[in-house]
């Protein structure tokens, strides 16, 4: 490992450079682009779940005002599918293509698309489309009303678990479920769609998290050699997953491009966005747990089952942390899902691991009870000092400072373990702790460095979905060049641009930064052989003799400024390219991020209101590149945490699997009003076992552990052990 | 910088708005949206469609100073009135304080809501009904959704701009 590198601008805090166009409106989301001729498109969504579509009557939407066409089953071009590969990197979220066929496999599904000349003409229109079904009796309305155990899908074992349950003097055997939850991002799915035919180009503006996994699918949809295939992301109105991969509204809308020879743009309404793409979907997870009575774990077992659609096989991982979060020698996991008739389910922050820690981290404080042990002590009892699952050392890990620290700034010392015991006033005070992890990797990554007189341009394909990635790279640019952030200019979101990753899995940092770094080694090096070329104000000197600071090369007493440079040789610019990817690392260290989450909540029993009124947390991954815009995933992550907990759900009709809350007042996520105090600190252990700059990624531990920390807390205050998710308030009240 | 826009072929409706301080004239059928107007007629797509249902607040404007959801609003319903719109905001170039203030403290991060956000906290900054106490400020910034969780942050900005705005004044804050 080379020496630990002093930084200046990675690692401090800057504000961020997309910051200005954010905040005046100048920024260019999807929803905002309008192209010269552009029609707009307006999806008739399925009033069933279950059943066939039998008849459309058109001829009243036909005759509305600026209608163009109107896309449906029965008039569509035939198209092909996406390969739905992760390792190709053309997955999508829903492989069946628009309009198929005439089956119904859940409601909202699309059964036609207006195209019209306005949007309120297209609204209009849509509204008046009419369909006749056929309804199918059985739809599945969600894991909670089956017995039915599923499909095993993935399962894990070491030691003997079974056994070791068996004999533990102390176990624990509990269910967990969780609702559903929608990610409810606040732009909605849209897709801008313009064919040009003469070129045979689709060029797509699309809010995505992952501009080429869109344009390879795409391809392969429409046909065309990739090149052909364009898709543009500036900006992104959040995602939280379900923009990772392609949804149909796209598809529908390219189609309706190609075939009216008008670029089309389609806005999903919010209902239709909460019905047809993605959520995370319901689980229900068994824990048992076998311990010694000075609370070693002898064994932990973990089986999950998620739901799917009926049209995917989407698997929500739960027990994914599980073999690795303590030291045990006998661990199980078991994977299954249900199909189901919702739409396709999809990750959403920290997919899998935050239901699967809300399960395993409440059973820890279930068990810490049935042993009378402290929870974070029977935590640091079984702390996992290497990576249990592989036998490998960890990176780095500080799980054992992010507890302590969490807990000397939350007071937990002072914390009266008996129910109920803590009050203030009419409020009685629970306090709950829980711990948080979230793997650590890397993607494939390629950028482009351009030095230029006015300062340096960046481009990378990788997006910005508003956790700080313009920021980071400039940061990453100004460090090593000395040009400062405001003279970087940073291009993201095209796939003209060198390959980037998906913005997802907490991967965009540690996949992207290296790429960059590289490739302004790259263009370093380009001025540096121009400058000791014939002719440079450094001729003759070896290249590797010069320094680089503050937007200069220096060597022999001498300095010469980029700019200087160029104007010298009349060159315009000098370019480098760059690229990184996962090496052997892995096979030496095992990468994780780890953190620790206090909560207090307050119930009033009088008026029956439960909050959420403090959250400590530390947190451990590495070196943060933007510590201000780092601070803000993580406050962001507690927030949806507290929905999780206490606000977030689904509700799908019991009868005929239609979803009843798609909107955003019955479906609720947290407010202003309902913000608790939120402390978090960002340890800094930098992981240079990672990368050169020591991150790991932090968009998405925030959201593991808290819900468990909440519940936790909230058993503290009342007795209730409420193993259903999320903990509404009909639930605390005493029925009498 | 705007003038009558002819529209669309069942405009019915004339109706005459000062937007970030223009005159405008926009021909709008008599169920049109003032979100709708602003965003697609007037080409002000800064204010945001997150619901269209008055649910979200990411369309929050000012209706004569007044914030409102746009998307609840019929363009007609507006004659006569001053809409201002995150566009007008800044001045000369200058971020508007409260714009600085979200800049400064990261109180945003996908920044979609940001528009409406700031639209609220500008008119609660400056409606002296609402105590300037955390309580009551988050309370009145309660119709005003963020998923990406940067409450934190946009109440300390907001915050921030009574003190500055405060010690200036030479009064003391609530």
């Amino acid at each position: 490992m080379s020496a630990i590198p002093e930084h200046h601008v990675v690692g401090r805090r800057t504000p961020r450079v997309d910051g200005e166009d954010k905040l005046t409106g100048r920024a260019d989301y999807t929803v905002d682009h309008r192209l010269e001729g552009m029609l707009y498109g307006y999806p008739v969504p399925a009033s069933i779940a279950h059943g066939t579509l039998e008849a459309l009557e058109l001829d009243a939407a036909r005759a509305m005002p600026g209608v163009v066409d109107i896309l449906h089953h029965g008039h569509f071009p035939d198209l092909h599918r996406s390969p739905n590969s992760m390792r190709q990197g053309n997955a999508v979220s829903e492989v069946r293509l628009p309009f198929e066929d005439d089956r119904i496999h859940y409601h909202g599904q699309y059964i036609a698309l207006v195209v019209a000349e306005t949007l309120a003409q297209a609204r209009a229109a849509a509204f008046r489309v009419e369909a006749r079904y056929h309804r199918n009796a059985g739809a599945m309305t969600g894991l909670a009303a089956s017995d039915d155990e599923g499909e095993e899908v993935g399962q894990y074992t070491r030691g003997e678990p079974e056994l070791a349950f068996g004999i533990a003097p102390v176990i624990l055997d509990a269910t967990y479920t969780m609702a559903a939850e929608s990610h409810l991002q606040l732009e909605p799915h849209a897709t801008l769609a313009e064919w040009r035919e003469a070129d045979q180009r689709l060029i797509v503006h699309e809010s995505t998290q992952g501009v080429f996994y869109q344009r390879n699918a795409l391809a392969h949809i429409f046909d065309l050699p990739p090149e052909q295939v364009e898709v543009i992301s500036h900006y992104i109105g959040s995602g939280f997953g379900n923009k990772l991969f392609m949804w149909p509204h796209a598809v529908a809308t390219a189609a309706a491009a190609r075939l009216l020879g008008r670029p089309v743009k389609t806005v999903l309404p919010r209902q239709q966005d909460m019905m047809t793409t993605g959520h995370r979907p319901a689980s229900r997870q068994r824990i048992r747990l076998g311990a010694e009575l000075d609370g070693s774990l002898a064994s932990i077992q973990h089986d999950s089952l998620t739901e799917t659609s009926t049209i995917d096989r989407y698997v929500d991982a739960c027990g994914g942390a599980t073999p690795v979060a303590y030291a045990c020698d006998s661990v199980a996991t078991h994977q299954r899902i249900l199909p189901v008739h919702h739409g396709s389910p999809c990750p959403m922050r920290a997919p899998g691991e935050a239901s699967g820690l809300f399960a395993l981290e409440s059973a820890i404080d279930e068990l810490a009870v049935a042993l009378d042990m402290d929870p974070l002590a029977l935590r640091l009892k079984n702390y996992a000092h290497q990576d249990p699952q592989r036998g490998l050392p960890w990176s780095s890990k500080h799980l054992d400072r992010c507890l302590e620290s969490t807990a000397e700034r939350f007071g937990w010392a002072s914390r009266d373990p008996g129910i109920g015991n803590m009050r203030d006033g009419d409020e009685i005070i629970g306090q709950g702790m829980a711990a948080a992890t979230w793997f650590a990797g890397r993607q494939p990554c390629a950028a482009r460095v351009t030095l230029r007189a006015d300062g340096v341009f960046v481009a990378c394909g990788t997006q910005d979905i508003g956790t700080g990635t313009y920021t980071i790279v400039a940061q990453t640019v100004a460090e090593l060049t000395g040009v400062p952030v405001a003279r970087v200019e940073v291009r993201l979101g095209e796939t003209g641009l060198p390959a980037g990753p998906l913005s997802g899995g907490s991967m965009t940092t540690a996949s992207t930064l290296p790429a960059v770094a590289a490739a302004v080694r790259d263009a370093l090096a380009a001025l540096k052989e121009v400058a000791t070329g014939p002719g440079g104000s450094f001729e003759g000197l070896d290249p590797a003799a010069l320094d680089v600071a503050a937007g200069t090369l220096q060597g022999d007493s001498r300095q010469a400024g980029f700019a200087e440079i160029l104007a010298r040789h009349r060159l315009s610019d000098v370019t480098g390219e760059g690229s990184a990817a996962p090496a052997d690392e892995r096979q030496e260290y095992s990468f994780r991020s780890f953190g620790a989450h206090f909560v207090e909540v307050r119930w009033d029993p009088g008026i029956s209101r439960l909050r959420v009124a403090r959250v400590v947390s530390s947190i451990d991954v590495g070196r943060a590149i933007n510590p201000v815009a780092a601070r803000n995933q993580v406050e962001g992550a507690i927030v949806m945490g507290i929905g999780m907990a206490l606000l977030e759900g689904l509700d799908y009709d019991p009868r005929d699997a239609r979803l009843i809350n798609a909107n955003v007042s019955d479906y609720r996520i947290p407010v202003h009003a309902d913000m608790p105090e939120i402390d978090v600190e960002l340890l800094d252990y930098p992981d240079y076992r990672f990368n050169e700059f020591g991150a790991r990624g932090i968009g998405e531990i925030g959201l593991t552990g808290i819900a468990a920390a909440i519940s936790n807390a909230v058993y503290h205050a009342t007795g209730k052990r409420l193993r259903d998710l999320p903990i509404s308030v009909e639930k605390l009240m005493d029925r009498t | 910088m705007m003038e009558t826009i002819e529209y669309s072929p069942e405009a019915a409706v004339s109706v005459h708005l000062t937007v970030n301080g223009v005159p405008v004239t926009a021909e709008v059928s008599p169920n049109a949206i003032l979100l709708d107007v602003l965003r697609e007629q007037l080409g002000l797509t800064g204010t945001k469609k997150g619901c269209d249902h008055g649910q979200c607040g990411a369309c929050t404007v000012h209706v004569d100073g007044r914030a409102m959801n746009a998307c609840l609003r019929l363009a007609v319903m507006c004659e006569g009135q001053a809409i201002t719109t995150i566009e007008g905001l800044a001045e000369a170039g200058q971020l508007h304080p409260v714009q600085q203030a979200f800049l400064d403290h990261d109180a945003f991060q996908c920044g979609y809501c940001s528009p409406g956000q700031i639209m609220s906290a500008v008119a609660l900054l400056e409606d002296p009904r609402v105590p300037g106490d955390i309580v009551t400020v988050r309370e009145a910034m309660s119709g005003n959704l963020c998923r990406c969780g940067a409450y934190q942050n946009i109440l300390a900005a907001i915050q921030d701009v009574r003190l500055r705005r405060h010690g200036q004044e030479g009064g003391d804050d609530a």
